[in-house]
């Protein structure tokens, strides 16, 4: 068991996918790496494996380099997106395979395959193939592979993206629960924000070259460094409005949509916006939208006047697509409202929760 | 300026979050320089080393020696002697001004196209057939087994056997034919003469090889997915239509990968000719691979053997890089190469 | 069409299959036939299509000569060594060049290699007869037929072997390599069993061509070695040929390609097809 350092690594096929990436994953940390796809999050994990050679930068595990040292040298465990189970073996021998690797004897195999079998339950499939069992059940003998390996490092590439809905929430719960998984450094590759919200320890955004941002659920959710990273944390996505910073007097507004729609800027975030350039990029979460009834209070809120254009109640929440002055919001709604399109109606926007993210390159200038 | 032609920033990035491709970082090259962790670089070269070593010492050197004799008088005394002389060219001109060589030429053509191509069309017809008509699966296999087993026996035995069943006199093949009425009781086809004997080696031919295109494109046919045949169905497509508009065009590069195996095969194997006719009667059978053997071992002008067989491995060498070429393509297509 | 004209076709169609199958069917048979026959019954004027007399003593007859027999063993000896010397290095490059050696070079190198299987063999009979006849075996012996038999096999093998590994994924591998195993464990382990199916196809179209080839064994070899397509000649009787043991003899030798057909027919088309129809 030990702690993962990666120190500068780069690695390019066609183009450059990962540049001068560094990131530091202690012992016993779930750290899960989000962005979308064809982004090089396999590539990292595959790295990290040995499978790839790095162009440059060092891998080291435990604090031993382990860059020049062979996959198969590296006492480190990763699940593919395919699963990668081998066909012509039974679930016990897919299962086993590591410790047949080391040559372990047979007594103590049996025990731990069917140790692991068990907490995966999957103990009544030991002697089936890969092709007679279904995805989850796949899924989980890959995982038990990885368990029974006891390795220094796990990496585990979407390993529950495509299974369905429930046993997708199932395995996740395993996840949050494996002590196996819980002890040593885990790498978790997926594009789905929720699944890494849930999971990790810590987050790290993956976006064209390296990690956007890294840090815990809270931190990248509130404090997105750049419009990449709040772009993909959260459904439905960051409403994103092109505005110009207008002084009037000692307040400062946003004005987007041809000057149409001005936005208040929190007292708070003034003295960070006075530094920036009068181009910005104003960052509304959904959730920081409300539609108020007829004479509510503003209650700190900035009042917009809008007009409904498409609402969906999706079950637990509805998604409300509104207009004002030129500019579509989206905002985040109880699903038992009714909206017909057309409505006119009010929305109250917290001012004080805006992220602001300059114009060249998205940084938050919160900074 | 109005806010509206400012620059987003969001236009900076597409979805997956690339900026557009700037200047590569100073580490990047597309080149990779990293050796491989899982393999020293020495083991692939000398695994694929071993059979190219393999193929200069028994097909590379073969090669050019035989060109270097195709410029020089070698023959078997000269050899013997390691005496020769440089002639030039003209091993090529005597080849090339032989009358030999030209029927040859003609021979080859036709055992090219009544056989190489008669043997592919026929094979896709019985595939089809099989496919199509014969509904019992255990039948079509019996059937298919049936069809293939000529295929198992050696080329030098099909020669024998047919140049057996063939005889003029008592040779079975003309004795069926009389019994199945198609011939007069006392006439006699005499399959082994002059003008007939060419044919002869294309029947035997066309009996042994058809099973090739056959097995293939059967197996292709098999391989077809049943849901396009169902929505032909559904759409009330005739037989015929489903045939020339469905399977045929699907299995267009099956058939031509046959076609090109059994061109190649023909081309350059002529067992048969030396079992059956050994070229006669009177050279009318005679094919150019056969006369270079002849030249060669028999009469060991090796010189002049040497220029046909150059001449043969010229064409041979035009003939393979299309074929290769256009397998490149097929496999490319099924994400195989 | 007609109702009329859609049974025309498939009589027609019919009437194509059964001739086909009398054309393929009648040769074998008659084989069979002159096989059991005695020797005055097939020099006959007018050959009887059933033996009048049965002599399945030419069976028999067949391997009283202990040439016959040494000749199938000298057959079985040159293609089981040229298959499994074929396979070797086939499956050595086939794995290198799937794997390893990618790109430009690589494709350049698989094609080159498969190149030569199709190219006429006459180019290098003569300076084969040479080369094998510098070499301590000389030109009579099981070396260089084995050798001579990897012009066309190898290349086969080779290709066909390629054409395997690409479809065996490399992430199973991968997946050992991660499990522990050394890339020659991993091999064994997983992509081997994979590509086994292959091989088998492989191993058969290699051993049947070795088995059958004619022209080349009775060039160089027919002393020493005499396999057994170089060895039917032999069944004479002053210049009278005794047909019934040629058949006899034939049919013998054509059971073990046969048989490996029958039993292993499905994995053979891949490779006729040069890795093209998945069979």
């Amino acid at each position: 068991m030990a702690r993962l350092e990666l120190q500068e690594i780069c690695k390019g096929f066609d183009e450059p996918v990962l540049d001068r990436l560094s990131l530091t994953v202690e012992e016993g940390e779930f750290f899960v790496v989000v962005g979308p796809s064809g982004i090089g999050k396999t590539t990292l994990l595959r790295c990290v494996a040995g499978l790839e050679v790095l162009d440059a930068g060092r891998v080291l595990i435990g604090g031993t380099d382990v860059t020049r040292i062979p996959p198969y040298r590296r006492r480190v465990a990763m699940t593919f997106e395919s699963y990668a189970l081998y066909p012509h073996l039974t679930v016990f021998e897919n299962i086993a395979s590591p410790l047949r690797a080391r040559k372990a004897d047979r007594a103590a195999l049996e025990r731990r395959v069917g140790e692991v079998a068990r907490l995966l339950r999957i103990d009544q499939l030991l002697d089936r193939k890969p092709h007679e069992i279904s995805g989850g059940q796949k899924q989980r003998t890959a995982l038990g592979r990885t368990l029974v390996a006891e390795p220094d490092i796990f990496l585990l590439d979407e390993p529950i993206s495509h299974l369905d809905a429930k046993i997708r929430h199932e395995l996740r719960r395993q996840f949050h629960t494996l002590e196996e998984l819980r002890r040593v450094a885990t790498i978790y590759v997926t594009h789905d924000y929720a699944e890494a919200l849930s999971l990790g320890d810590r987050i790290g955004i993956m976006g064209r070259g390296g990690l956007e941002q890294v840090g815990t659920a809270r931190e990248v959710f509130q404090r997105p460094t750049s419009l990449f990273v709040a772009r993909h944390m959260g459904q439905p996505s960051i409403n994103e409005l092109a505005c110009e910073l207008a002084a009037e007097g000692d307040a400062v507004r946003a004005v987007a949509g041809g000057g149409s729609v001005a936005f208040a800027v929190a007292p708070a975030h003034r003295a960070a916006l006075n530094g920036g350039t009068g181009r910005l990029t104003v960052g509304i979460r959904p959730q920081h939208i409300a539609v108020l009834p007829e004479g509510a209070a503003a209650d700190g809120r900035q009042i917009v006047e809008a007009r409904v254009e498409i609402f969906e109640a999706l079950g637990a929440t509805g998604v409300l697509i509104a207009e004002t002055g030129g500019v579509s919001l989206t905002a985040l709604t109880s699903p038992d409202a009714r909206f017909e399109p057309g409505q006119p109606i009010r929305l109250g926007l917290a001012t004080d929760s805006f992220l602001y993210f300059g114009a060249d390159g998205g940084r938050n200038l919160h900074g | 300026m109005s806010v509206d032609q400012l620059p987003l920033p969001a236009a900076a990035l597409d979805d997956a979050g690339r900026a557009a491709a700037g200047p590569y970082p100073d580490w990047f090259s597309k080149r990779r320089r990293g050796r491989s962790l899982i393999v020293n670089p020495l083991v692939p070269a000398v695994m694929v080393g071993l059979p190219v070593l393999v193929i200069i010492a028994i097909v590379i050197y073969p090669t050019v020696w035989m060109f270097y004799h195709a410029f020089h008088d070698t023959n078997m005394m000269s050899l013997f002697t390691r005496n020769w002389q440089a002639v030039g060219w003209d091993n090529f001109a005597l080849v090339l001004s032989s009358d030999r060589f030209a029927d040859s030429v003609l021979h080859l053509l036709r055992y090219l196209l009544f056989g190489a191509c008669l043997q592919v069309l026929l094979g896709t017809a019985l595939a089809q057939i099989l496919y199509e008509v014969v509904q019992s699966n255990a039948l079509r296999i019996v059937l298919l087994i049936v069809m293939v087993l000529p295929m198992m026996l050696p080329p030098s035995i099909v020669g024998v056997l047919w140049k057996f069943l063939l005889q003029a006199d008592n040779g079975a093949f003309n004795h069926l034919l009389i019994k199945l009425g198609m011939l007069a009781p006392t006439d006699r086809i005499e399959w082994l003469d002059a003008d007939l004997a060419l044919w002869s080696l294309i029947i035997a031919d066309v009996w042994q090889w058809t099973a090739l295109p056959l097995l293939i494109v059967y197996s292709g046919r098999v391989s077809l997915p049943p849901a396009i045949y169902e929505a032909a169905r559904v759409d009330g497509a005739s037989r015929w239509l489903v045939l020339r508009r469905i399977t045929l065009p699907m299995l267009k590069e099956i058939i031509a990968i046959a076609f090109i195996i059994r061109f190649m095969d023909a081309y350059k194997f002529v067992d048969k000719v030396y079992v059956m006719t050994a070229g006669g009667p009177a050279q009318r059978s005679e094919l150019p691979v056969f006369i270079a053997f002849q030249k060669g071992i028999r009469e060991f002008q090796v010189g002049e053997a040497a220029a046909y067989a150059i001449i043969i491995f010229v064409v041979a060498a035009i003939l393979i890089t299309l074929f290769l070429q256009y397998l490149k393509r097929v496999l490319k297509a099924q994400g195989i190469a | 069409m007609t109702a009329a004209n859609v049974k025309l076709v498939k009589t027609l169609v019919l009437a194509f299959l059964a001739i086909w199958l009398v054309f393929t069917g009648f040769p074998l048979f008659f084989m069979i036939v002159t096989s059991l026959k005695p020797v005055e019954e097939i020099n006959r004027m007018v050959p009887t299509f059933w033996p009048e007399t049965m002599r399945p003593q030419n069976y028999a007859g067949i391997f009283a000569d202990p040439g016959s027999l040494k000749s199938l063993v000298d057959s079985l000896i040159v293609s089981s060594a040229n298959t499994v010397l074929s396979l070797f290095l086939g499956t050595l490059a086939g794995y290198a060049l799937a794997r390893w050696v990618r790109g430009v070079v690589g494709e350049n190198l698989a094609f080159f290699i498969l190149s030569n299987r199709m190219f006429p063999p006459v180019a290098i009979l003569i300076p084969m007869f040479f080369l094998f006849d510098a070499t301590p075996w000389g030109t009579d012996s099981y070396v260089s037929l084995i050798v001579l038999y990897l012009v066309f096999n190898m290349p086969l093998a080779t290709w066909l072997m390629m054409v395997f590994f690409r479809d065996a994924p490399r992430e199973l591998e991968e997946a050992a390599y991660l499990d522990g195993y050394s890339p020659f464990r991993a091999f064994f382990k997983v992509t081997l069993p994979l590509v086994f199916p292959g091989m088998i196809s492989v191993a058969m179209l290699c051993w049947i061509f070795a088995w059958n080839e004619y022209l080349f064994a009775n060039l160089l070899t027919g002393t020493t070695v005499k396999t057994f397509p170089v060895h039917i000649p032999t069944f004479t009787l002053g210049s009278q040929t005794l047909w019934n043991l040629v058949m006899a003899f034939s049919l013998v030798a054509m059971l073990p390609p046969v048989i490996l057909f029958i039993v292993l027919r499905r994995y053979m088309v891949r490779g006729l097809s040069l890795g093209v129809v998945k069979g």
